[in-house]
C-alpha cells in the first residue's frame, strides 16, 4: 500500500529559512505601507510645538493636585484681565473635596469590577460545562455556547458599556453588566480548560469503590477543579479592576469619570492624582491576587 | 486452600465482550472460588484489563452470563446495584489513580465511601473511627509519615502503596489488581505483592502480572489469556516455561500487531528472587 503524503496546509509554507525570510519581507512591506500612506495623508505630524507642550504637560504632571491639600493657596484670587477681583478660592478645600470624590469613585470602580467579575463567572460556568470537550455535551448546544463565548470575548468592554448605558442608563449598573459580559468569554475558556484537565482515571478510581455521583463529585471533581476556578477568577477579577478604571469615561461610573473630567479640562495635575490612585489600586490588587493564586497551586 | 466450589466468587459462562464489531473477550467458562488467588498473564492487548473491567461492572457483557460475588451482571445493571457490587470489589487499576490534590490520608479514606454516606462524605469530614482505620492502613504500607502529603507529591511506588492502603480500607471480598507492580523497582514490586496478598487474606485476589518472577508471590493458579481467549488455566506448580513461551510467541501472522516478549525469561518463575 502506498502512503499518500498529507495535503500541504497553509502553515507549511511558512516553515524553513526561506519561509521566514518571506514572512519578514511581508511584515516590512506592511509597516512601510502604513507609514507611507499616513505620511501621504499628512496625518503623521506632531503638532505645532510638541516640545514646549511636552515640557508644560510634564511639569503639571509632576505636581499632582493632591499636594494642594497641604500646600495650596488658601486664598487664591481670580481676577479678570483688567484687574477686578472675580472670586477667591480656597485651593486646600477644593482639593480636599476632589480627594473625597476620588475615594468614592475608587470604591465604585472596585464595586463594579467585583460584582461584574462575579456575575461573569456565574454566567460562564454553565457555558464552560457545555464547551468542555471531555464532558461531551450535545453538539449543537456546545457550538452555541462556544460561539457565545467567542463573541463576548471579542467585543470590548467599552462597546458593551456604550450599548448598556443606552439600555439601563448612566451609572454603575451599566459598568457591572459590561464587565460581566466581556469577561464571560475569558471565564468560559479558562473554566472549560480546567474541566478538560480533570483526571478521568482518578474519577473512575473513586467510582470503583462504589461511591455515588454526589460522593464522586465532592471527592474527585471538586478538589481538582475548585483551586483552578478560584485562580482563574482572581486572574480575571484583577484584569477587570484595570478594565473598570476606564468605564467612567462613557458614563458607566467610577474613576474613569474623573479621568475624562481632568483630560477635557487639561488639568494634568488632577489627572496625575487619579492615575496615581489607579496605579496603587492595580498594583496592590495584582500583588494580592498573585500571592493567593500561588498559594492555591 | 479450602476452596469450596459451591461459593464461587466469579462464574463466567459462554461470555463475550465486544467494542463496536470487535470481540475483545470470549470465554467459555471460568469459575474462581472464593478465597482463591489467581494470576492472569498474556500479551499486550490480550484482554486482561478488559476482563477486570467486566468483573468490576465498568464494561457490560455482550453475550453470556457473568456472576460476580453472587450478583449477575446483566446488560443494564441498575446504578444502585452496581455501586453495591463495587463496594465489595477492591481495585488497583493499571496506572496510578489517586486524586492528585488530596492528601495520602484522604485518598485512603476514599476507600470508606461505601460505608460513609451523607454530608460527611461530601465535606470529607470522616468519622473518627474511619480516620483511625485509615491511619492503620497507611501504617500497614509504611506510609504513615506521609499521611498529610498531597498525592501528586508522592513517588510512583508510594502512590501504588497508597492505592493498596485504600484497598485495605475498603475491606473488599474480591480484589482486582491490574499490573500493580508496573513502574516499580524489583524490591518495591515484591513488597507491593506481599501487601496485596495481606490485603486479600479474607478475600479473593485476581492479579494481572507481566513479570513471571512475581507469580509465586501472588497466585496459586495461573490463567493465560491470548487474543481474548483462555489459552491455559493451570495450578502454579504446573505452569512451565513452555506455556508462557507459547503465550507470548507471535502466531502465524493472522492478526497484525506489535508487541514485545517480556524481558525476563519465564525460567525466572522457579527462582523466587525477592523475599
Ligand atoms: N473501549 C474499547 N474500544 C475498542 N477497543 C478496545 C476498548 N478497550 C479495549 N480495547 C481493545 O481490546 C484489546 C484488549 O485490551 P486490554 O486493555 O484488555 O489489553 P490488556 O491485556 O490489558 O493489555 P496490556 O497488557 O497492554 O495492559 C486491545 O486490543 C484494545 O485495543
Ligand atoms: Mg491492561
Amino acid at each position: 500500500m502506498t502512503v499518500l503524503a498529507p495535503p500541504p496546509r497553509l502553515g507549511d509554507h511558512f516553515g524553513g529559512r526561506l519561509g521566514f525570510l518571506g514572512l519578514a519581507l511581508a511584515y516590512a512591506l506592511l509597516v512601510a505601507a502604513c507609514v507611507v500612506s499616513l505620511l501621504a495623508e499628512n496625518e503623521l505630524s506632531l503638532g505645532r510645538n510638541p516640545l514646549a507642550n511636552l515640557v508644560k504637560t510634564a511639569g503639571e504632571f509632576a505636581r499632582p493636585s493632591f499636594v494642594d491639600v497641604w500646600f495650596g493657596n488658601p486664598q487664591l484670587e481670580y481676577r479678570s484681565d483688567d484687574g477686578n477681583l472675580l472670586r477667591v478660592e480656597n485651593r486646600q478645600e477644593v482639593e480636599r473635596n476632589h480627594l473625597a470624590a476620588l475615594a468614592e469613585a475608587t470604591w465604585t470602580t472596585i464595586r463594579i469590577a467585583t460584582l461584574g467579575s462575579l456575575l461573569g463567572a456565574i454566567l460562564a460556568l454553565p457555558l464552560a460545562v457545555l464547551t468542555a470537550r471531555n464532558l461531551s455535551a450535545p453538539r449543537p448546544l456546545a457550538w452555541l455556547a462556544k460561539g457565545l463565548l467567542d463573541v463576548t470575548r471579542s467585543i470590548h468592554t467599552l462597546v458593551f458599556g456604550l450599548v448598556l448605558v443606552g439600555i439601563v442608563g448612566l451609572g454603575p449598573t451599566a459598568g457591572i453588566l459590561a464587565i460581566a459580559l466581556h469577561s464571560l468569554g475569558s471565564y468560559g475558556k479558562l473554566f472549560a480548560e480546567s474541566i478538560e484537565t480533570l483526571d478521568m482515571a482518578a474519577i473512575n478510581a473513586v467510582r470503583s469503590v462504589g461511591a455515588g455521583p454526589v460522593q464522586v463529585f465532592f471527592n474527585a471533581i471538586w478538589p481538582a477543579v475548585l483551586p483552578q476556578f478560584v485562580s482563574s477568577h482572581l486572574y480575571i477579577w484583577e484584569f477587570n479592576i484595570r478594565d473598570s478604571t476606564i468605564l467612567g469615561i462613557i458614563g458607566a461610573g467610577g474613576l474613569g469619570l474623573l479621568i475624562s473630567e481632568a483630560t477635557s479640562l487639561f488639568q494634568w495635575g488632577r489627572l496625575s492624582t487619579v492615575l496615581l490612585v489607579v496605579f496603587l489600586l492595580v498594583t496592590t490588587f495584582d500583588a494580592l491576587s498573585r500571592r493567593i493564586r500561588k498559594a492555591l497551586l | 486452600m479450602n476452596a469450596a466450589p459451591s461459593s464461587a466468587a466469579i462464574a463466567l459462562k459462554s461470555l463475550a465482550c465486544s467494542a463496536g464489531d470487535r470481540t475483545l473477550l470470549a470465554i467459555d467458562e471460568l469459575v474462581v472460588a472464593e478465597g482463591e488467588r489467581v494470576a492472569i498473564v498474556g500479551h499486550n492487548g490480550a484482554g486482561k484489563t478488559t476482563l477486570l473491567r467486566l468483573l468490576s461492572g465498568f464494561m457490560p457483557p455482550a453475550q453470556g452470563t457473568a456472576e460476580v460475588l453472587g450478583r449477575a451482571l446483566e446488560e443494564p445493571l441498575p446504578a444502585a446495584e452496581l455501586r453495591l457490587l463495587r463496594q465489595e470489589v477492591g481495585q488497583v487499576l493499571q496506572g496510578l489513580h489517586l486524586v492528585a490534590r488530596l492528601s495520602a490520608l484522604e485518598n485512603v479514606l476514599i476507600g470508606s465511601l461505601g460505608r460513609v454516606t451523607g454530608w460527611r462524605s461530601w465535606t470529607r469530614c470522616y468519622p473518627p473511627p474511619e480516620v483511625a482505620s485509615a491511619e492503620t492502613s497507611l501504617h500497614a504500607v509504611g506510609l504513615l509519615a506521609h499521611a498529610r502529603t498531597r498525592a501528586d507529591r508522592l513517588s510512583g511506588g508510594e502512590k501504588q502503596k497508597v492505592a493498596i492502603a485504600r484497598l485495605l480500607m475498603q475491606r473488599p471480598r474480591l480484589i482486582l489488581a491490574d499490573e500493580p507492580t508496573a513502574a516499580l523497582d524489583p524490591s518495591a514490586a515484591a513488597e507491593v505483592c506481599h501487601l496485596l496478598v495481606k490485603a486479600a487474606r479474607q478475600a479473593t485476589l485476581i492479579t494481572v502480572v507481566h513479570n513471571p518472577a512475581l507469580l509465586p508471590l501472588l497466585a496459586e493458579r495461573v490463567i493465560g489469556l491470548r487474543h481474548g481467549q483462555i489459552a491455559f488455566d493451570l495450578p502454579l506448580a504446573r505452569v512451565s516455561d513452555q506455556e508462557l513461551g507459547d503465550l507470548y510467541r507471535p502466531d502465524g501472522g493472522t492478526e497484525h500487531r506489535l508487541w514485545q516478549a517480556p524481558s525476563s525469561t519465564p525460567s525466572a518463575i522457579r527462582s523466587v528472587a525477592f523475599r
